[in-house]
Parts: structure tokens; C-alpha cells; sequence
């Protein structure tokens, strides 16, 4: 089998730069069958290691609870009471419930964001950058759509965010297919330009004058509503439909993955770019199409946050969303139905934190710990897959 | 007013601004070299200056903290080397966790330790390694506060990043070891048949990279600020990585790579000075070195191209 280097270098250094090809992809090719001895075994052994795939995620999750406890034990903390302090913040209540889904919101979209650029083998690490792009728009518009009615200005809007986000992702993508610019760096280095970018504007062109540096606020025909106005049993809580805007791009990009040609052709090139090329598919734009719909997808994940949180865009409003995505990605290992799973699980870690901080005196940043180490996990997912087929096969299981 | 911005102070902060970011791209050149991205170096550098904060308040020397950061990164840059070269994980996504595990570590320990978050306590700095007084004897004058600016003015971590730059240039092309090194990032399959140990040479060359990085927090923390504030590096890393790629993977060249972006963060800083007279807002300042960045990438790399295995894990098949 091909370790890579046996492959013919392309001239073209794009394909030269560092294996971009998200983890649990394009490995564990089924053996080829052989006489049916062989092939019974190679059934059950690829059946194993699909059982294996399967609850990686979760073993991940246990060896980052595991982890993040020994820093806790440590420190002088008590993790159980800190993993419990954990759980009621996030789910205790239904306005803890609420929160869990406020924090969500973003988190699907960031996550769909990387989940999108891995399944076409580019690492957008800047989706950070494009959020603060969404949001710039979405701060923009919902005050110049201000006077439309909110079913028409939220189409709008999210519109204008995901194409903000689309070309702050542009460039990027445009330098690595032309030039060969690992999309890393260049997204990365978008982040902060953005990120200055928002803040000059909220002192300067949009600020509102009252000192602070902020836009002034959203008319409330550009805001998101409630979700509470649905369902009333979440209370007072700050959730509001763009949890449910957020699911339905789930399936959305879920769909256009698995049934369209431009899904077809994601998935081709992130797979396999060489073969890719051979089959007919043009690499470049491809990629260029993914950045862009990955940017697009970060770009309205800062819309839904001035849109139903904040009301308003100012410096730094983004919780770190477009890196956390990243770990959303990697857990939902690239499934956009996953990633909503994936963003529950850190939306709820995001709104247990305060909890934990207040009631078992443990640091918030912990989350962060836990988070690291479930990817550091599923990158090294051999470390699971080894340490299950050593124990499994002690026990005669398997094989 | 070009000559109040054109100081020799201008070029000295230049020449300390660039240091953490050479030191971390000259440690990134080897670990490319031997074939293993290395995005960590940003959470390396991170954790280098926390804990290297820490071990010197602790025992009240500075030196040792330099020691203790520059081990605490390796520590770190071990996970990624494990990670990377022995369970053939995708080296960016380690890399990834190694960041973000960073900046949870150090989050996390600051409160633990110091019971808030931000700022530690600080830490006294590591004196430049000259003293001459600044003025000159007559005629001299001007030139010696020029040579005295520019040449001695420097603390030690910084001169050691040029004997670097010029031992590592000399050792990766004229030596035994560089030869080996660079074979491993560009066949380590042939590499292997010859003899050479490809995991070993490239745990090597991780953790040499992982104690630049190291070397470089250190920098940061305990010779240019004395202490540590939270995500103190601020892309730091990643502009490294820019530094590298600018530079060829060539140590000395990503060395003079570096130089121009200490020098952007150096004109950022003295142009804000004067932001009252240049009506610019500061935020368009504080980009120069990101957009810096992303214009070199684009215009003036253009055809470099990585070390072939670069990126890619290796398995024996022996």
C-alpha cells in the first residue's frame, strides 16, 4: 500500500503540502478478498474495526474526562462534584437547557464549517475569522433591513453573512490552489486581520457613540426569535430559533454530501486528490468551492450570534466558536448529523462551566482541557483502535 | 519624521521582536526537515512561558525558569512526536490539540496557582548581556550609540538565536547529521534502508524543535515582558510557521524571514506613537504583521515547495 511517499510527487505543490486529510478518512481500505477462510476473517475483522470506529468518539470522551479529573484532583479539586456542578449547569434547569442550546447554535455551524473542509481535505482553522466576518454583516444589514419584516430581513441577513464568511475564505483558498499556501497559515492569519478589522469598525464607522466600543443595536425585526415563544417550557431562557436554523443546515449539508455532484466532488478530491484529478474533477476549484461553502457556514454561525444573542457586534464577541468547531468536527468525525451531537456535547460543557466554577471552585478553563484531549484522542485514534485489539485479543474476541 | 520613526532603537526592537519568532522557525525548519509538521509551536511557546514564569518565581532565578520552560515545551513537543511518529496521527490535528491543550493548561494552572486569571505576578528579567554606557567619545558619537543600539544591546537568549541561525544553516547542509535529517523528510523509506533509524531521527528533531520553541516563550516570558499573561503569544507560532516557509526551510533564511516581521511589529509599534499626526487607527497598525504575513505567502514565496515526506507518517515495512 501507498505511505505516501511511494506516490509520484506532483510538480503542482499544492499536493506537495502536509496530509490534510482529516483523520478516519482513506485509511483501513478492506483487504482484498481472498479464498473464504480469509475472507470470513476479513469480514469480521473490518466488522471489528467498524464497531472500533464507531465508539472511538465516546472512548475519547472517557479518557478526557479521566484526563481533565487528574488536573482537577491536582489542583485540590473534587471532580465529581465539579462534573456534577457540570451536568445541573448545563441541564439541571430549563433555563440551563436553554443556555445549552444557546450555546450550541454557533458550535453546529462552525462544526458543519470544519466538518465540510475535512471531508474535501482542507483544514479551515480560520473559521474564527469568517464567524467575525458573519457577524460584521449580519450587524450591518439587520440595521439597514431594519425596516423589513423579520421573515423576510432573517433570510436576508443570513444570506449576507454566509457570503461574507464565503469571501474571507476566498483568498485563502485562492492562494493555496494557485500558489500552494498551506490554507493553515493563511486562514489563521485572516483570524487576526478580521478580528482588527471588527474593531476598528465598532470604534469608528459603527460604533454607536456611546463610548463603548460597539455597533448600535439590532431593530428587533432583524433579531432572532425566542425559542421560548414556541416552547414555553423553557421560561426566560436567551435560546432562540437558531437552533433549529442550525439543524436544518445539518441536513442540508448532510444531503449535498452524500447526493450531490458538488458533495460527490468534496469528498472525491479530500479523499483522493491524484485520483480525483484523473477521474476528471478540477482539484482547484474544488477546493476553492469548499473553502468558500466552509467560510459561508462559519460566516452564519456569527450571524445567529448579533442576531440572537447580543443584538449588537462588538470586539471579541465570539466565544472561541470557529477553534471549538474544530473539536466538533473531529468528534462528529466529519458527519454533519454528528456535528449535532458533537455541538451539544460542547454547547453543554460551554454552559456547565460558570456552574462548575461557582459551585466546585473549578477553573471554567478545564473545558478547554477536555477538549484537547479529545482530540489529541481521535488524531491518535490508533490509541484506542491498538490498546481495544490487544485487549480484545487477549480475550480471544475477534479473531 | 522619518528619522524619528528610522532610530537605531527602531532596528534594535526589530532584531528583539523577531527572536521568539526565529528560534521557533529555525526549530520548525529541523522538525520539516526530518519530515513532522510542526503547528504546535504556538501552545509550545505558550507553555514555555507559563511554566518557565512560574519556575522562576518559584525559585527566585531566572535562569532556571529559562530551563524549566524549555523542558515543559519539549515535555509538550514529546505528546506530539508520540502522537505523530509512533501512532501515525495526522500531525496537523495534533498539532491542533497540542495548541489547544495548551492554552487550557496554562489557563487552568494560572488560576490554580496564582488564583486569577490574566496576569502573574512578575518575574525580574534577564539582563542584556553588554552594559556600555550609550554616549561616545567626540566624533564617534552617533556612530557608537548606532553599533552600541544595534549590536550590544541585546539579552542573551537573542544572541544565542544568531549563533543558531548559523550553526543550524551549517549543520542541516555540512554535516553527517544534516544530511540524514534532511533524507528523512524527503525519503524516509530509503532513508530506513540504508540504516538510518527514521522514527529516532525524527523524535530528534521534534524535540529540538520543541526546545526552540521553548527558547523562544522563554524569550517572551522572562526577557522581553517578565511574566505571563494569558495567551501572551498571540499567532506568534503561526508567523513562525509563515517565517519558515518564507525562509525555504532553511534555518538562516528563516532567520532574516523573521527579521522582517519583528520589524513590521517594531514599525507597528513606534507608528502608533505617532498615530496623532498620521490620522490612522491603531487596529490597521496592529494587522501590518498578519497581512505582512499573508502578502509574503502570496507574492514572494510563490514556488517554494516542502520536503517531500513532509506532513506524511512513516511505517517500516520490515
Amino acid at each position: 500500500m501507498s505511505d505516501g511517499f511511494d506516490t509520484p510527487l506532483s510538480p503542482n505543490p499544492l499536493n506537495n503540502v502536509p496530509a490534510l486529510r482529516a483523520p478516519g478518512q482513506g485509511r483501513d481500505v478492506p483487504p482484498p478478498a481472498g479464498d473464504s477462510a480469509d475472507k470470513d476473517f476479513a469480514m469480521q475483522r473490518e466488522r471489528m474495526q467498524r464497531v472500533i470506529k464507531a465508539i472511538t468518539p465516546f472512548i475519547s470522551i472517557v479518557i478526557a474526562v479521566l484526563v481533565s479529573s487528574v488536573f482537577i484532583v491536582a489542583t485540590g479539586g473534587n471532580p465529581i462534584a465539579a462534573f456534577q456542578a457540570l451536568l445541573y449547569g448545563a441541564f439541571g434547569t430549563p433555563r440551563a437547557i436553554g443556555e445549552t442550546l444557546l450555546r450550541t447554535t454557533p458550535l453546529i455551524f462552525t462544526g458543519l464549517a470544519l466538518a465540510y473542509g475535512f471531508r474535501s481535505g482542507v483544514f479551515n482553522i480560520g473559521a474564527e475569522g469568517q464567524l467575525y466576518m458573519g457577524g460584521l454583516a449580519a450587524a450591518y444589514f439587520g440595521i439597514t433591513f431594519g425596516g423589513l419584516s423579520t421573515f423576510i430581513a432573517i433570510p436576508l441577513i443570513i444570506i449576507a453573512a454566509a457570503a461574507a464568511g464565503a469571501a474571507w475564505a476566498f483568498i485563502p483558498a485562492l492562494m493555496k490552489v494557485r500558489i500552494g499556501a498551506n490554507e493553515v497559515i493563511t486562514t489563521m492569519m485572516f483570524t487576526y486581520i478580521g478580528k482588527y478589522v471588527v474593531s476598528w469598525l465598532v470604534t469608528g464607522p459603527l460604533a454607536d457613540n456611546s463610548g463603548i466600543p460597539q455597533s448600535a443595536q439590532l431593530p428587533p425585526s432583524s433579531s432572532m426569535p425566542r425559542l421560548s415563544a414556541i416552547i414555553p417550557f423553557l421560561g426566560t431562557g436567551r435560546a432562540h430559533l437558531g437552533i433549529v436554523v442550525a439543524v436544518l443546515f445539518a441536513v442540508v449539508i448532510w444531503a449535498v454530501l452524500k447526493y450531490t455532484t458538488l458533495g460527490y466532488e468534496a469528498r472525491a478530491v479530500g479523499y483522493n486528490p491524484f485520483a480525483s484529478q484523473a477521474g476528471g474533477i478540477s482539484v482547484g476549484s474544488t477546493i476553492i468551492k469548499s473553502l468558500c461553502i466552509s467560510g459561508a457556514l462559519a460566516g452564519v454561525a456569527g450571524a445567529v450570534e448579533v442576531m440572537g444573542v447580543y443584538g449588537r457586534l462588538f470586539d471579541n464577541f465570539s466565544n472561541n466558536f470557529g477553534f471549538t468547531g474544530i473539536a466538533v468536527a473531529l468528534l462528529a468525525k466529519n458527519n454533519p448529523l454528528g456535528v449535532i451531537a458533537a455541538a451539544l456535547l460542547f454547547g453543554a460543557l460551554d454552559a456547565g462551566a460558570g456552574t462548575m466554577q461557582l459551585e466546585a471552585g473549578v477553573s471554567q478553563k478545564v473545558i478547554n482541557i477536555i477538549q484537547a484531549v479529545i482530540i489529541f484522542t481521535i488524531a491518535a485514534e490508533t490509541i484506542v483502535t491498538w490498546s481495544i485489539e490487544k485487549f480484545s485479543a487477549r480475550k480471544g474476541v475477534g479473531a | 519624521m522619518l528619522w524619528q520613526i528610522l532610530t537605531p532603537d527602531l532596528f534594535a526592537a526589530a532584531v528583539r521582536l523577531s527572536t521568539p519568532i526565529a528560534l521557533a522557525a529555525m526549530g520548525a525548519a529541523v522538525c520539516e526537515r526530518s519530515g513532522v509538521v510542526n503547528i504546535a509551536l504556538e501552545g509550545l511557546m505558550l507553555v514555555s512561558a507559563f511554566f518557565g514564569t512560574v519556575v522562576a518565581i518559584f525559585t527566585h532565578n531566572t535562569w532556571l525558569g529559562v530551563f524549566g520552560g524549555v523542558f515543559a515545551a519539549m515535555a509538550f513537543s514529546a505528546l506530539h512526536a508520540w502522537a505523530s511518529i509512533n501512532l501515525r496521527a495526522d500531525q496537523i490535528v495534533s498539532g491542533t490539540a497540542i495548541n489547544l491543550l495548551a492554552l487550557g493548561v496554562t489557563g487552568f494552572l494560572m488560576e490554580a496557582i496564582f488564583g486569577h486569571p490574566g496576569t502573574t505576578d512578575p518575574v525580574p528579567t534577564i539582563p542584556p548581556v553588554f552594559n556600555f554606557p550609550m554616549g561616545g567619545p567626540g566624533v564617534l558619537g552617533t556612530t557608537w550609540t548606532w553599533i552600541n543600539t544595534i549590536v550590544f544591546s541585546y539579552t542573551p537568549i537573542v544572541y544565542f538565536s544568531m549563533f543558531f541561525a548559523v550553526f543550524m544553516t551549517w549543520a542541516m547542509f555540512r554535516t553527517r547529521w544534516g544530511l540524514r535529517l534532511r533524507a528523512l523528510g524527503e525519503h524516509p523509506r530509503a532513508a530506513d534502508t540504508v540504516g538510518i533509524n527514521v522514527l529516532r531521527g525524527r523524535w530528534i528533531a521534534v524535540l529540538i524543535s520543541g526546545a526552540m520553541a521553548g527558547l523562544a516563550g522563554a524569550n517572551l516570558a522572562l526577557e522581553q515582558v517578565g511574566g505571563f499573561t494569558e495567551n501572551m503569544t498571540n499567532g506568534r507560532g503561526f508567523i513562525a510557521l509563515a517565517a519558515m516557509i518564507f525562509g525555504r526551510w532553511i534555518p538562516g533564511f528563516g532567520f532574516l524571514a523573521s527579521l522582517l516581521f519583528g520589524f513590521a511589529d517594531a514599525l507597528q509599534i513606534k507608528l502608533q506613537i505617532f498615530s496623532n499626526v498620521i490620522k490612522i487607527p491603531p487596529q490597521f497598525f496592529l494587522m501590518l504583521p498578519y497581512v505582512l504575513t499573508v502578502v509574503v505567502l502570496a507574492g514572494v514565496v510563490g514556488k517554494a515547495v516542502a520536503p517531500a515526506a513532509d506532513g506524511k507518517p512513516y511505517k517500516s515495512k520490515g
